[in-house]
């Protein structure tokens, strides 16, 4: 597995220990790209901060919060409306968040009465909320306002609020993953075990590590409710504060995204002796045995296999087209931090794609060994990628398209490549077996976008078509296919709604008697 | 006496108007050619910024971080500097310009950014890249000082003041246009052709509307050469647009080399813009053209189309940059709308000496208000708690979920737009800009009244 140095990153030679290729019967082991070291300044990176990390990732995606920074406006205006975590609750911590509003003055004679006059403002402003979260920034943090007295003070003197402090600035570590882990710690230290939760079910998890984009964790909430299993809190997204001060309660931490969120699972393991089971929500085999790990864990299988045997005829049939489809086409896979080793195999397996490269901005080099293990001989998998090198490798490897971030995407659709949002998604949810499907499909219609093979003609000089008044997906996918899939009667394409997630709201659930309860009756 | 000018009384923000001074400084750079801007702070401060433009014109735009991690921020981080330099010269050999701006962080810790440009003039330019044409300009721009606005207005003079240089008199103006969208230069690039008038446009950033070519090479970046920036100092005059996006620039252009400077009115609307083009006639001596007299008719029609049938004694309320919401009032105005509501989002002091806002306190007969350092709750309280009635919301997508939520109909304007598809390519400046606005207005009530059922639908049959 030799390491690769781009032509670009050629006078930045510590880069190529960044980016490697994975050989033929090559194991990790001889090789694996560096990973969460310090930013090589000026490269144009993609990293954000440790602020970003903890408050926007993390923090925000909590619902029945004031989700507060104290510092300049720029941190809270800048992480403000730039992610898709939905709520429940008409999504109160995406129309709102708070500023503390740092001047100069505020900079030269310490801040701390500012920001004791602004929660108070806030909580009047907003008397239903009695929750806050209190984030630090670059500004309040070098000045050294002590936030955390600040928040006793005000709890002392309002007794029904309930305030958690995280102290991560953005220059905390070499990216975002510094605040996931300082968000995590910062948690279980302050909040977890101040409230009692309610215990309904014999079967108590915590889902940890899901941020409810475009509604993934009600997605996955569906699925778990319907085997009878409480959840206790879901760390973060459509997530309740108090909720989240109960998570000692659970039995068993169900783990999605670890790069951000498996500190809090071992500290949970740690001290309260609560085990870590990873899942996967991305995948309709993931799924599978995502719910049978789960099921085994409490000794109810058949729960879940009744539910994977419903979805997987409910939605196979509808993956299975599009795999026919999509196989062969090669996909770069340039998320932002697990998902790349979430999606790697799963991608290639389900729809037939072959990953010719991962990257990951934030991840770590755990994130990477199981990404490289996952990807496609002969991928590139590059750590902390930048600018020109996102360029080079997108010419040298010619993908079909690419799942990355928004900015990143407006680089690929000016060298004629479609991207999808890797985090924020296009038409997600993408968890569950419905999901899976929804993936797909933005994945394919953004392949066989008559558009996109419009964007590849040059009119002063390709020969153009004029007896074709226009193209379909359907027309660009299907030229080469065999009449058996073309004609397949059990193939079809998606069928589900445009919004999945509405109906989850108003579903209702077959009720379990607890133990306790069916032997009392 | 009915219009009040209030700074807002709480002293913290609930969801704000307007982002950070680096953010401005960050905005500017990219209208500058061969110019990539290196942030130094924390990456949040780029990533994110970066994110913002991108969602907005739907393009990416190339601007560095120093990275500054834990050790910078405790021993200083001017390395960081020094390095991030270096690695952009090094990968990018078109690169001449490098704005070095400075963020709450590195200001706070006290990194000399001027010193380190000194010391980097002296010793990594003339050993390592001899021959080099390479601008390093430190700026400052505080996070805890104003707000993207002031950024904006600092980064623009502090690229004209460095550049800026007497030599030949020019034929052409110096014309800034402040923070608009390529649709505005466009929009003003127009008038100034069919005026016959030769100009140097501050920024040119109609490319900011980038195609997507078959040779798949194409990067989205302003035109403004250095050629350009070093001519500002020649010209004959100068308009800025905006006072508050370029005024100080206009007024260092006259103080240092003498050139007659006109700030404002921001032409929005037709009066505004009658104004700038008197403004440009006197300055050159060129007269209105006829193509304009009938352009203006044109505009003049749809506007009266739509303007005392429909628009008339509507309520408005308008936030976002101060040029762009007092120009937006002014125009209301002469549409026969009554702006109630004006939120001007940062701390500005003179806010209270604008000629304009003293016209507003002068001659409004019914309850405006005027709220600086302003947030978005201000609006959304009063009309929640406090009983405002609103019939039109006018700003940027930030303050969306107010419309949404009070089911007030919004026309999108400023920056950022995120949630309507292309809207940088449409002028509010010019006649053009005035016919859009208008009959935007008048498609968004209509729709607003199809859906919400409470007016005769046939109302818009005419």
């Amino acid at each position: 597995m030799p390491y690769h140095l781009f032509k670009c990153s050629e006078s930045i030679p510590e880069r190529e220990k960044h980016a490697v290729i994975k050989g033929e019967g090559e194991d990790l082991t001889s090789a694996l790209p560096l990973g969460y070291l310090n930013t090589i300044p000026g490269s144009i990176s993609e990293r954000g901060c440790a602020y970003c990390g903890a408050k926007h990732v993390i923090g925000t995606p909590m619902k029945d919060v004031i989700h507060m920074s104290h510092g300049p406006v720029g941190c809270t205006y800048d992480t403000w409306q730039t992610k898709r975590y939905i709520s429940d609750n008409d999504n109160f911590q995406l129309k709102y968040t708070y500023a503390t509003d740092m001047k100069e003055q505020h900079i030269v004679f310490g801040a701390e009465k500012l920001l004791k006059k602004n929660i108070l403002e806030a909580f009047a402003a907003f008397p239903e909320m009695k929750r806050m979260t209190l984030y630090q920034t670059c500004a309040s943090a070098l000045i050294g306002d002590d936030i955390n007295a600040i928040a006793e003070e005000v709890m002392e003197e309002l007794p029904d609020v309930d305030i958690f402090v995280c102290n991560s600035p953005g220059f905390g570590g070499p990216s975002q993953s510094g605040g996931h882990h300082k968000i995590n710690i910062a948690w279980i230290n302050q909040k977890v075990g101040t409230v009692e939760p309610e215990i309904t079910s014999d079967y108590v998890i915590n889902y940890v590590g899901e941020y409810n984009i475009q509604g993934d964790q009600e997605v996955m909430q569906d699925f778990f409710k319907r085997m009878g299993i409480q959840i206790l809190s879901t760390f973060t997204g459509n997530g309740s504060y108090d909720d989240l001060r109960g998570m000692h309660r659970a039995q068993l931490n169900v783990l999605e995204c670890a790069r951000s969120a498996e500190y809090i699972c071992n500290e949970l393991r740690v001290r309260y002796g609560i085990p870590r089971l990873d899942i996967d929500g991305f995948g309709h085999e993931a799924m599978a045995s995502s719910l049978r790990k789960v099921g085994m864990f409490f000794g109810i299988e058949d729960r879940a296999e009744a539910i994977i045997a419903e979805e997987s005829a409910r939605w196979k049939p509808e993956l299975d087209w599009y795999k026919a489809r999509l196989t062969d086409k090669k996909v770069c896979l340039w998320p932002g931090g697990s998902k790349l080793w979430h999606w790697a195999n799963v991608i290639h397996e389900e729809m037939g794609v072959n990953v010719v490269s991962v990257y990951t901005k934030f991840g770590h080099q755990q994130d990477m060994e199981k990404g490289v293990s996952r990807c496609e001989v002969g991928a590139l998998a590059i750590d902390d990628p930048n600018e020109l090198e996102g360029m080079e490798a997108i010419e040298t490897l010619e993908p079909d398209i690419i799942f990355t971030g928004k900015r990143p995407g407006e680089v690929a659709k000016k060298v004629r490549v479609p991207y999808l949002n890797a985090h924020a998604y296009h038409n997600g949810p993408y968890k569950g077996w419905e999901g899976w499907v929804r993936f797909a499909r933005d994945i394919y219609n953004g392949i066989y976008s008559p558009i996109h093979k419009l964007s590849l003609l040059d009119i002063s000089k390709d020969e153009i078509r004029t007896d074709v008044g226009f193209e379909t997906q359907r027309l660009l996918s299907d030229v080469n296919l065999s009449d058996e899939i073309k004609n397949s009667t059990t193939l079809r394409e998606y069928t589900g709604k445009y919004d999945c997630i509405k109906d989850l709201r108003d579903k209702t659930y077959p009720e379990y008697l607890t133990k306790k309860v069916s032997e009392a009756v | 006496m009915y219009c009040e000018v209030n700074e807002k009384e709480r002293a913290g923000v609930i969801n704000p108007i307007f982002t950070c001074q680096p953010c401005g400084a960050q905005y500017a750079s990219i209208g500058i050619k061969e110019c990539i801007g290196i942030v130094h702070g924390g990456q949040g401060c780029v990533m994110f910024v970066r994110l913002l433009f991108s969602q907005h014109f739907k393009e990416s735009f190339e601007i560095a971080s120093s990275s500054v991690h834990e050790d910078g921020a405790i021993f200083g981080a001017l390395n960081r500097v020094e390095e991030a330099v270096d690695v952009l010269l090094m990968r990018y050999p078109d690169v001449k310009v490098i704005p070095i701006i400075s963020t709450c962080s590195t200001e706070v810790i006290g990194d000399d950014i001027d010193g380190v440009v000194i010391k980097m003039n002296e010793t990594l330019l003339p050993e390592k890249y001899p021959g080099r044409e390479v601008h390093l300009i430190p700026i400052h721009t505080p996070s805890f000082v104003g707000s993207m606005v002031s950024g904006y207005d600092v980064a623009v003079k502090d690229f004209v003041s460095y550049f800026a240089k007497k030599s030949e008199p020019s034929e052409k103006i110096n014309l800034i246009t402040g923070w608009v969208n390529p649709g505005d230069v466009t929009a003003i690039k127009h008038l100034l052709a069919e005026m016959d008038v030769e100009a140097n446009v501050l920024f040119e950033i109609e490319t900011f509307d980038a195609p997507l070519m078959p040779s798949g090479n194409h990067v989205a970046h302003g035109e403004t050469t250095v050629e350009d920036l070093v001519d500002t100092a020649n010209a004959q005059g100068t308009i800025a647009l905006n006072r508050y996006e370029g005024g100080s620039t206009a007024k260092y252009l006259q103080d240092e080399f003498d050139i007659p400077m006109i700030i404002g009115p921001t032409p929005i609307g037709i009066r505004n813009t009658d104004t700038f083009l008197k403004n440009l006639s006197e300055m050159t001596g060129k007269p209105i053209p006829e193509s304009l007299v009938r352009e203006r008719g044109i505009a003049i029609d749809a506007i009266t189309d739509v303007a005392h049938m429909f628009l008339a004694d509507k309520k408005v309320a308008i936030y976002g940059n101060p040029d762009l919401v007092i120009g937006l009032a002014q125009f209301c105005l002469d549409m026969e709308m009554k702006p109630v509501l004006l939120l001007l989002g940062d701390d500005n002091p003179n806010y209270k000496d604008d000629p304009r806002i003293q016209e507003f306190e002068k001659n409004i007969d019914y309850k405006m208000e005027i709220i600086t350092n302003a947030d978005l709750w201000e609006l959304e309280n009063r009309i929640k708690n406090d009983g405002l009635e609103v019939d039109l919301i006018l700003g940027h997508s930030k303050g969306r979920f107010t419309a949404m939520d009070m089911n007030i109909p919004m026309v999108r304007v400023g920056f950022p737009v995120y949630d309507r598809a292309g809207m940088y390519r449409y002028p509010v400046l010019g006649y053009a800009g005035a016919m859009w606005l208008a009959e935007t207005i008048a498609n968004t009530w209509f729709v607003d009244m199809e859906y919400k059922k409470n007016r005769e639908t046939i109302l818009n049959v005419w």
